[in-house]
């Protein structure tokens, strides 16, 4: 049991963000009139009181040591008076009023290796989850993925070359503590074989009610294996999410032969023209072929080419299917239709193609 | 109107529960609550079982877990730890 | 230490190409962090074998809370002691994810003596995440926490630390204040962010308009999305200057516009704010030019949630305009109504959104006192198993008489 070293302090929620705000910021808090991309990767924020302000956004890796944060933190002293900011996709935000710090700053980033881009229509960070650094229950690795990817299509960052933006995410299992399920392009790690139950120990590490309670489909019962108490698993009931695992480690779902990713297109999350959409099936299995994924890296290129040489201006990559259609995104990309496509869990009827507007 | 019975009883009433309970079902502790609530009736509400609660814990003799989804357990060593 | 680092040949191709390499930061953590050398070496095996080498563990934290870390112990601890715990440590993080330098290299500094070195800025949730400690340096990790001014986030079946996109402070976009709402609601569900008592997670995420950068619509339980009920504002001058910088109005906005509401003649844009739908499409080709109206506030949805464990919702109107007024007494107590229910009746594991399907929309909004309106469905219902719950009786033609 954790023991108190001194008078605990509880319950005192995060810091207030406003000590955390540039001087301009604070000054034009809530009065910004406009923007405009500088270039790739640099804002200009006008305000109402005429102040400009130009912030700089370089990609990052999700994971970060404190090293490179004290390298970030220098950075931030020197041009931005000591603050700056995150976002939501991990890249890093170098915010100042002097547009002549702009090139030396870019060129103090590219020192460390860290990118300038990700505005406007372009491809930004991957978000994406722990994988093999440290989730119990990954299909995959992510880091290693969203690494491979990115060399890939870093033109897409750097430049704002696309015909609209491009949000790529990836989540390890299907738990996706990412929650992916509203991408342009979706990477989702799977498992595809059922728990691997090690009977001879798991009366040993693990409590079988619990273990037998922990199942979202209700596949796992209490039974006797070669004259051990244990559990059974009814295998077609499973859907691979490594609940039982989490509560007992004799309950091993990850699978070297077995797991893998598959690829989901065409989700938004954004009420820009066209309403919030899921995700769709595109690829329903890529092998785990670390260090660098190639067939992962070369159908997400695959995707992003055959969007980028046909869609309209400001179509994002779910927009565009939606007018030229499946069958086509299919036929263009090149990638083979199959039975896993097409739904099969509650309300899949909804999914299928209701009438006779086809084209051909 | 009934007498209500302290955030100390209910502690220990629920720790009793946990300790019952251990190794064959993990309760939440909205379970717990709801039990208490069946046990006692009107003489004990919910905010009593959230002090009673918070008093297992941070006395010690009872620890949130996290399997998929919070529980109250009784401190012991888990399947999955190292030394 | 450098020296010591073990040999990884299959990380160290994803040290080469332009993108900030990971492996990269984990050997620069390594320097001064035998877990993080351990992870190098744990990760290189992972890499060769195809395989994770976590186990999940579920009774670490620090005392008295019930979220905040995240216990992880590797399956080699023979081969790897120094991660045989691998605990990771959600810190709340600022609204906005704003810094101040000192305040950052305080937590590296605690975060270098205390742990692997190794973080993600930031998680999926939006905490600081410190990746990697064991259990004994949980609590000190807690108190030097706590005495630079910082708080552990949450995890478990609680409150989920709130996040939100930047809003007012940077973005001429935003319809209300939502860093001010993220800090409110946070520092008042304390109690229910740090000791889990509901049946699952419950997340809240505040965009300032319907871009929607956080992606509340797809990944919170409440989804607090910033909008207008008045007209955009439209600078004639503006929207002319960009047609002559060579923008096609017809082609890239109003081709677009799902409400079909807007004409432009090469002279004057008219749109008709009747059925403008609020999308932002227009407003993104043209910030300089068009402006969201001056009555704003937010539409608050509920419900959305990844696939575990009944299939993926996006959130769905519960508020179709809200003014979000500081101290937010309104939307509290309506939390504190759909908290109650859901606890009451919730099973382990139900998300919000799973039930609400599982109850009914309808009986749902009758529980928490919330009037039904149309703005709520994207159409009636098109099935006619009507759940009718009262009939008349011939004897008592005049009143209604309850199934129940």
């Amino acid at each position: 049991m954790p023991e108190p070293t001194r008078k605990r302090v509880t319950d005192i929620g995060p810091p207030h963000y406003e000590q955390f705000l540039p001087p301009a910021i604070k000054e034009n808090y809530g009065k910004w009139l406009y923007h405009e991309f500088v270039k790739p990767g640099v804002l200009m924020h006008v305000s109402e009181s005429g102040a400009k302000l130009f912030t700089v956004r370089a990609g990052g890796s999700r994971l970060m040591s404190i090293q490179k944060i004290r390298m970030i933190c220098d950075l931030a002293d020197k041009y931005c008076g000591g603050y700056l900011r995150f976002t939501s996709r991990h890249n890093i935000e170098f915010m100042f009023t002097d547009p002549t710090q702009i090139d030396p700053l870019i060129a103090d980033l590219a020192k460390i290796g860290h990118p300038v881009g990700g505005t406007g229509r372009s491809i930004t960070s991957i978000v994406h989850t722990q994988g093999w650094v440290h989730c119990h229950s990954a299909a995959t690795d992510a880091s290693g993925i969203v690494k491979s990817v990115m060399d890939g299509v870093i033109e897409h960052f750097t430049h704002s070359d696309l015909p609209a933006k491009c949000r790529i995410a990836l989540a390890c299992c299907l738990n996706m503590c990412g929650a992916v399920h509203c991408s342009d392009i979706a990477i989702l790690g799977i498992h595809r074989r059922p728990p691997k139950i090690d009977h001879a120990n798991l009366k040993k590490t693990c409590e079988i009610p619990n273990v037998s309670a922990s199942c979202p489909t209700a596949a796992i019962r209490p039974g006797t294996v070669d004259g051990m108490p244990s559990v059974v698993v009814e295998e077609d009931r499973c859907m691979f999410c490594a609940n039982c695992y989490t509560v007992c480690p004799s309950m091993k779902l990850n699978d070297p032969l077995n797991d893998g990713v598959s690829i989901w297109v065409g989700g938004k999350v954004s009420n820009a023209r066209h309403e919030p959409m899921f995700s769709k099936l595109a690829i329903p299995y890529l092998p785990n072929n670390p260090p660098r994924w190639p067939e992962v890296t070369d159908a997400i290129i695959n995707i992003i080419n055959v969007w980028k040489g046909h869609a309209r201006k400001n179509e994002r990559l779910g927009e565009w299917i939606e007018r030229i259609g499946w069958p086509r995104f299919f036929q263009m990309t090149g990638i083979q239709f199959e039975k896993l496509h097409i739904d099969d869990f509650k309300h899949a009827g909804l999914t299928f193609k209701r009438s006779a507007h086809l084209m051909f | 109107m009934a007498q209500m019975i302290t955030a100390q009883e209910a502690a220990e009433a629920m720790f009793n529960m946990v300790k019952e309970a251990a190794g064959l079902r993990k309760l939440k502790p909205m379970d717990l609550t709801k039990n208490l609530l069946e046990l006692f009736g009107d003489r004990v509400d919910k905010q009593i079982c959230k002090e009673a609660i918070r008093e297992l814990v941070e006395s010690g003799r009872c620890v949130y877990t996290y399997f998929g989804g919070t529980y109250l357990e009784l401190p012991h060593r888990e399947g999955a730890a190292n030394d | 230490m450098a020296d010591k680092l073990p040999p990884t040949p299959k990380l160290d191709e994803l040290e080469k190409g332009p993108w900030p390499s990971f492996v990269s930061e984990i050997k620069m953590a390594a320097k001064s962090s035998l877990a993080s050398q351990d992870l190098l070496g744990l990760l290189e095996r992972s890499y060769n074998e195809k395989i994770g080498h976590w186990k999940h563990g579920g009774i670490v934290g620090v005392l008295g809370y019930g979220g905040g870390v995240i216990g992880r112990y590797c399956d080699l601890p023979a081969e790897f002691p120094n991660v045989s715990h691998f605990h990771t440590v959600r810190v709340n993080q600022p609204a906005g994810w704003y810094y101040k330098t000192d305040a950052l290299r305080k937590i590296c500094d605690i975060w270098e003596k205390r742990g692997s070195g190794l973080t993600n800025m930031h998680g999926s949730t939006g905490d600081i995440i410190l990746l990697g400690t064991r259990t004994d340096e949980l609590e000190p990790i807690f108190a030097e926490l706590t005495a630079i001014g910082f708080d552990l986030g949450g995890s478990g079946s609680d409150v989920r630390t709130p996040s939100c996109c930047l809003g007012k402070s940077r973005c001429e976009w935003a319809c209300y204040d939502t860093m001010a709402l993220t800090h409110d609601l946070t520092q008042s569900f304390q109690d229910e962010l740090h000791r889990p008592a509901f049946p699952y997670k419950f997340k809240f995420k505040m965009s300032g308009c319907p871009n929607d950068c956080v992606a509340s619509v797809a990944r919170a339980d409440i989804s607090i999305i910033g909008t207008w009920r008045d007209n955009i504002r439209v600078n004639q001058d503006a929207v002319l200057e960009y047609t002559k910088n060579g923008l096609n109005i017809q082609k890239e906005v109003i081709a677009f516009c799902p409400g079909k509401c807007m004409e432009w003649d090469g002279k004057q844009l008219d749109i008709d704010n009747s059925t403008c739908r609020r999308c932002m499409h227009c407003i993104n080709v043209m910030p300089k030019a068009l402006r969201p109206g001056k009555d704003t506030g937010a539409t608050v949805l509920i419900g959305s949630k990844a696939p575990i464990i009944e299939g993926a919702l996006l959130s769905s109107v519960l508020i179709p305009f809200w003014k979000p007024v500081a101290p937010y007494t309104d939307l509290k107590d309506l939390m504190g109504r759909i908290w109650e229910i859901w606890c009451e009746e919730g099973k382990n594991r139900e998300r919000i959104g799973e039930f609400i399907q599982r109850m009914g929309m309808g009986n749902f909004l009758e529980t928490i006192g919330v009037e039904p309106i149309p703005e709520m469905v994207a159409h009636p219902r098109e099935n006619p198993y009507v759940f009718y719950e009262e009939y008349l009786v011939e004897d008592d033609e005049e009143e209604g008489q309850d199934k129940n």
